[in-house]
């Protein structure tokens, strides 16, 4: 069983596994008068069922059998205490206790739930209901003990059928979200065998076989009919295949199934959960809100129910901004801002959105269709929560069609986030997801946002971490068939960043090396259905197993030589850091030009670039820091702080030009910073640009600096130079009204007062 | 050249002209050398500041070495001879300090500097009018101990239990030379235009780099605005000439008029308001200009 206790350890979350008030239970339940009423349920009789339940609950039965039918009615309070009561009664009744802690976990309490089955299993160590349960609470937290309750069950060690049933639909589940879809295959016909011998209903094994074939674009049976057929108000046979497109990224097919799956079994309270949360993946507010509040009203337990309604709560503070096209062709850009920093993000963020679009449109071919909606969150825990319901999550933006969400450049320490770069990287998401109909692989996707980050965004450089050289240096990196793995299943420290980088060499690598148009190729055949290989072969015309060995080839020849002195590298930057401590800069200087001969393009928070400067900032050589930070910056670094000094050495050495491309990337990284507008806004009005100076004098007064005299000053020197007399006018009394005795405000309005005023003197104030 | 303006004149002539203003800068231990150039830099630039008010004479500085318990203390005590119930009396302490939930201390070569010895020292002094800025961690401690009439206390924490080394201090010491933090644009920081920046400064290096803000500036007595701490650009000439002085009253007056003008915004429609306020500028405007032109001529003459 090494296969499936290697899918189950790190399965991805199981979203779905919720999905169901009340499982069916596969023999964990014998009480007959249960049973009967179950029967009833199963087959779809819902009123049948429900009166059965309510007669269970009002006549003279067990707390046990009170218990089962309070929860059936969705009554989980009422079951609850039930269940106690039966515990009460009957200490050693573990089979009662295992569905106590199966309430539990159905309600989002795996804490208690895992206590439940771990005291059952204490002194009922064959306990296979309770091992189950255990398995599938684990499996949801990504923990790896899952292994040890669910191995005993499939190598009969432990036998029950149900449980063995149970087991098998698990390892389905697992199968079908890691993409191995023959073990996933080959874990539904033990589960058919077993539920055609025990008679047990064969729904979820429909909608399994169902989803199966959604993700392998087959047909092998028209499993939701049979599933209609056996129980027409069974949501899961649209909810369970839905939760694989969700996790396909799949998220309009999956809002149609999520649709069908509440208007058949309307009380799905998870069904209305995840119908909400994909609607506001697809802009879809008010439908959005609406399927919320019902699953909140159903199931008030869901946190992921009440997070998404709390956050949308929020949105009272956010901004709505419209940004429309000059153009039939060309589609609306929407962003959605936290009101204390639309003003200054968004025109920016407009500018990055509009710029991407032209550059993926030519390249991939494909035209939007839609608006994009932009969306950024101050509070990375609401960016999370916008993106997976919960907060917790490690990334910095995720796409969902032509929504993007990420958070906001408030969001993180501008030292860690380049939050252009990162639009610019959702934004070739929204194509490819968009030109392919969702049906791009996740390594591929992230291929070309990073290439495309690299190639064409706004700070371009091939931006590689040392993590990365580390793990291909321990030949880490993944064949490409199994390349999605890395983001989905990582198996040691910082795989996913590896696996984005890979991703992004293997782009590099088709579009150098195969073909220019060999990226747009393969959207196209993944657009026609493909899986990764079949794209491979057709569009490069290679096996998966030879595309890896050109590949390698590619890495070898890119990064081998480097690779071969990765201990070098890191002895020297030991080396360096020494040297600074102790002041030795000439010696830095030395071990800094070594590490930047070995690679260049490195310019990460570590890089050798930044040592340099710093030492020959200490040791009084201006222009060679100049000369060291250009060269960082053009391969893409981004320090705003060493950005700010290279902005200042061009401003002195008279490269204004320089100095404000420098600023744009400042801007790009640290966009809210007022003083750093009011500079730039300085330089570019300086160099006649007074249109782009006002936008940046505007930012700044948007931002409440310190000093506003200073910043209405300065915007009504931006008006006057465009002529705007009275416009100027009106700003020097608002910074005058700050600062009376303010003598270049003072000056500038009797410039303005006097006859002739010239606007071309508005820098000659001060 | 740089000239008396008329915010100071209005607001800070009393403290300024009419009483003597006595400064004791005290640079504690650093610790670290990043500290030390750290300290010795913000020393520099209150030093600067106060120079730029008050005659060097009554500017006092303890660097790190000379700046002991015993110094400080017989350095506030020689003062009470020479200071009286108008002057002012600022105190400025850089360094670090700690607090262990009974005893605030400020680091010293020898024995520590503690919030009792100063609170006492502080007590004795017949100024009527005083300042303390004590930039170090931990100085939130002293502020029940230290709080007076008549005394502004500037604190760079808002307890003793904010423990890490603080920020504050570089940024104040920093507004004294930035014109940003001269929100009025009269070329003189006041406490309160400091206190001001430096804060801000403080919470938005917090909040950029995501961390949680390890101090909370204080600031405690209400005439902040109106002690000065720094002239922007130095010492100012005496006005001898009668022209000169004459103009300068003009604009004082006029200034005064502003100011009116100012409080009554909100009893006037806004258009009213944008109308005189343009009147009264364009006057100001144009008086300042007549001011430099005058001093323009008086310093060709010299």
């Amino acid at each position: 069983m090494t296969s499936a206790r290697l899918i189950v350890v790190l399965a991805a979350g199981l979203a779905c596994a919720g999905a169901f008030a009340r499982d069916i239970h596969y023999g964990a339940v014998t009480d007959p008068e249960i049973l009967e009423c179950d029967a009833k349920h199963w087959r779809g009789r819902v009123d049948e069922s429900a009166l059965c339940y309510a007669n269970l609950l009002r006549s003279e039965t067990p707390a046990s059998t009170k218990a089962e039918a309070a929860w059936a009615l969705n009554n989980l309070k009422q079951a609850n205490e039930w269940f106690r009561a039966a515990m009460a009664e009957s200490p050693d009744d573990h089979a009662t206790k295992v569905r106590w802690g199966d309430l539990f976990a159905a309600s989002h309490q795996d804490g208690e739930a895992m206590e439940i089955y771990r005291e059952v299993l204490a002194v009922d160590a064959g306990n296979a209901f309770a091992m189950m349960g255990a398995a599938r609470v684990l499996v949801d937290s990504f923990e790896e003990a899952a292994n040890s309750y669910i191995e005993p069950i499939l190598e009969g060690v432990v036998p029950d059928e149900g449980a063995l049933l149970g087991a098998w639909l698990l390892i389905a589940r697992v199968g079908l979200e890691n993409g191995n879809y023959d073990e996933a295959r080959d874990a539904l016909d033990h589960a058919a065998d077993l539920i055609a011998k025990n008679e047990w209903p064969p729904v979820e094994l429909y909608a399994l076989r169902e989803s199966l074939d959604l993700l392998t674009n087959r047909d092998t049976g028209d499993w939701t009919q049979q599933s209609l057929d056996f129980n027409p108000r069974w949501g899961g046979i649209y909810a369970v295949p839905a939760h694989f497109y969700v996790i396909t990224r799949r998220y309009r097919a999956a809002i149609d199934l999520f649709d069908k799956a509440v208007e058949i079994e309307p009380g799905l309270a998870a069904a209305h959960e995840e119908l909400g949360i994909n609607l506001l993946r697809d802009n879809q507010m008010t439908r959005a809100r609406g399927h919320l509040e019902m699953a909140y009203e159903r199931d008030p337990f869901s946190p992921r129910a009440v997070n998404t309604l709390r956050l949308m709560d929020s949105y009272v503070n956010f901004r709505l901004i419209e940004d429309m096209p000059d153009t039939d062709k060309e589609v609306p850009v929407i962003l959605r801002l936290h009101k204390d920093e639309a003003d200054a993000i968004a025109p920016y963020a407009i500018e990055i959105v509009r710029a991407s679009i032209d550059v993926y449109t030519e390249r991939y071919g494909f035209e939007l269709r839609e608006p994009v909606v932009v969306e950024m969150y101050p509070d990375h825990e609401d960016f999370a929560v916008r993106t997976a319901g919960m907060p917790g999550l490690g990334i910095l933006g995720a796409a969902f069609g032509y929504v993007i969400a990420m958070d906001s450049p408030s969001g993180r320490s501008p030292d860690e986030f380049q939050w252009g770069n990162v639009l610019w990287h959702e934004m070739a998401h929204v194509f490819t997801l968009e030109a392919t109909n969702h049906l791009v692989p996740r390594w591929f996707s992230e291929g070309v946002s990073v290439f495309e980050e690299w190639r064409s965004g706004p700070n371009p450089g091939v931006r590689i971490p040392m993590s990365v050289y580390n793990a291909m240096k321990d030949d880490l990196l993944l064949p490409i068939a199994q390349l999605d793995e890395g983001f989905v299943r990582p198996t040691y420290a910082n795989q996913v960043i590896v696996s984005y980088m890979q991703a992004g060499l293997v782009c590099d690598f088709i579009d150098r090396h195969v073909g220019p148009d060999k990226l747009r190729e393969m959207l196209v055949a993944f657009r026609d259905g493909m899986l990764s290989d079949e794209a491979i072969a057709t569009v490069i015309g290679v096996t998966p197993d030879e595309f890896d060995d050109a590949f390698a080839h590619y890495v070898e020849a890119e990064h081998g030589q480097f690779l071969e002195k990765l201990d070098a590298w890191h002895e020297t930057q030991t080396g360096i850091a020494g040297k600074i401590e102790a002041g030795e800069w000439e010696g830095a200087i030395t071990m800094a030009d070594e590490l930047i001969g070995l690679l260049p393009q490195y310019v990460e928070p570590d890089s050798p670039y930044l040592a340099k400067a710093r030492a020959q900032r200490e040791s009084g050589d201006d222009a060679g820091a100049l000369a060291t930070l250009e060269t960082y910056w053009r391969e893409g670094g981004s320090s705003p702080v060493w950005l700010k000094r290279l902005a200042d050495l061009f401003a002195d050495a008279g490269r204004e030009d320089d100095a404000i491309a420098v600023h744009r990337s400042i801007n790009l990284v640290d966009p809210l910073d007022s003083e750093l507008h009011g500079e730039f806004g300085d330089m570019l009005l300086q160099a006649g640009r007074a249109e782009e100076a006002r936008r940046e004098y505007e930012i700044a007064i948007f931002l409440q600096p310190h000093d506003m005299a200073t910043a209405w000053y300065r915007l009504a020197r931006a008006e006057y130079a465009l002529g705007n007399v009275e416009t100027s006018q009106g700003h020097l009394l608002q910074a005058l009204d700050v600062a009376p005795s303010f003598r270049p405000a003072q000056r500038l309005l009797l410039q303005l007062a006097s006859a002739g005023a010239d606007p071309r003197d508005a820098n000659n104030t001060e | 050249m740089r000239r008396s303006h008329p915010a100071a004149a209005l607001l800070l002539a009393p403290i300024i002209c009419a009483a003597e203003l006595h400064v004791l800068v005290v640079e504690g231990l650093p610790g670290e050398d990043r500290y030390r150039e750290q300290f010795s830099r913000q020393v520099s630039s209150i030093e600067r500041g106060a120079n730029s008010l008050t005659s060097s004479e009554r500017v006092h500085v303890l660097r790190t070495g000379e700046a002991t318990r015993d110094a400080v203390l017989a350095h506030i005590e020689s003062l009470q001879t020479d200071v009286g119930n108008d002057d002012q009396l600022a105190i400025f302490l850089i360094g670090h300090g700690s607090y262990d939930d009974y005893e605030y201390k400020f680091n010293l070569a020898g024995p520590d500097l503690t919030g009792n010895d100063l609170a006492a020292a502080l007590n004795n002094m017949a100024a009527g009018n005083q300042l303390v800025v004590n930039t170090s961690s931990a100085s939130g401690a002293t502020a029940e101990l230290l709080a007076a009439d008549d005394r502004i206390l500037v604190l760079a924490t808002k307890s003793g239990t904010e423990r890490h080394a603080t920020r504050f201090g570089s940024y104040f010491a920093a507004a004294l030379s930035d014109s940003a933090a001269d929100i009025d644009k009269n070329e003189i920081i006041t406490v309160r235009e400091a206190f001001d920046f430096a804060e801000r400064q403080v919470g938005d290096y917090f909040e950029r780099h995501n961390q949680l803000a390890t101090e909370h500036p204080r600031l405690h007595g209400d005439r902040a605005e109106r002690v000065a701490l720094a002239r922007l650009g130095g010492t100012q000439p005496p006005v001898v000439d009668t022209g000169l002085a004459e103009l300068i009253a003009e604009r004082d007056a006029l200034n005064a008029d502003i100011d009116a003008l100012r409080l009554a915004r909100d009893d006037m429609p806004l258009s009213e308001y944008q109308a005189l306020l343009l009147e009264k500028m364009l006057e100001l405007a144009m008086l300042e200009d007549a001011i430099e032109a005058r001093e323009a001529e008086l310093e060709t003459n010299d």
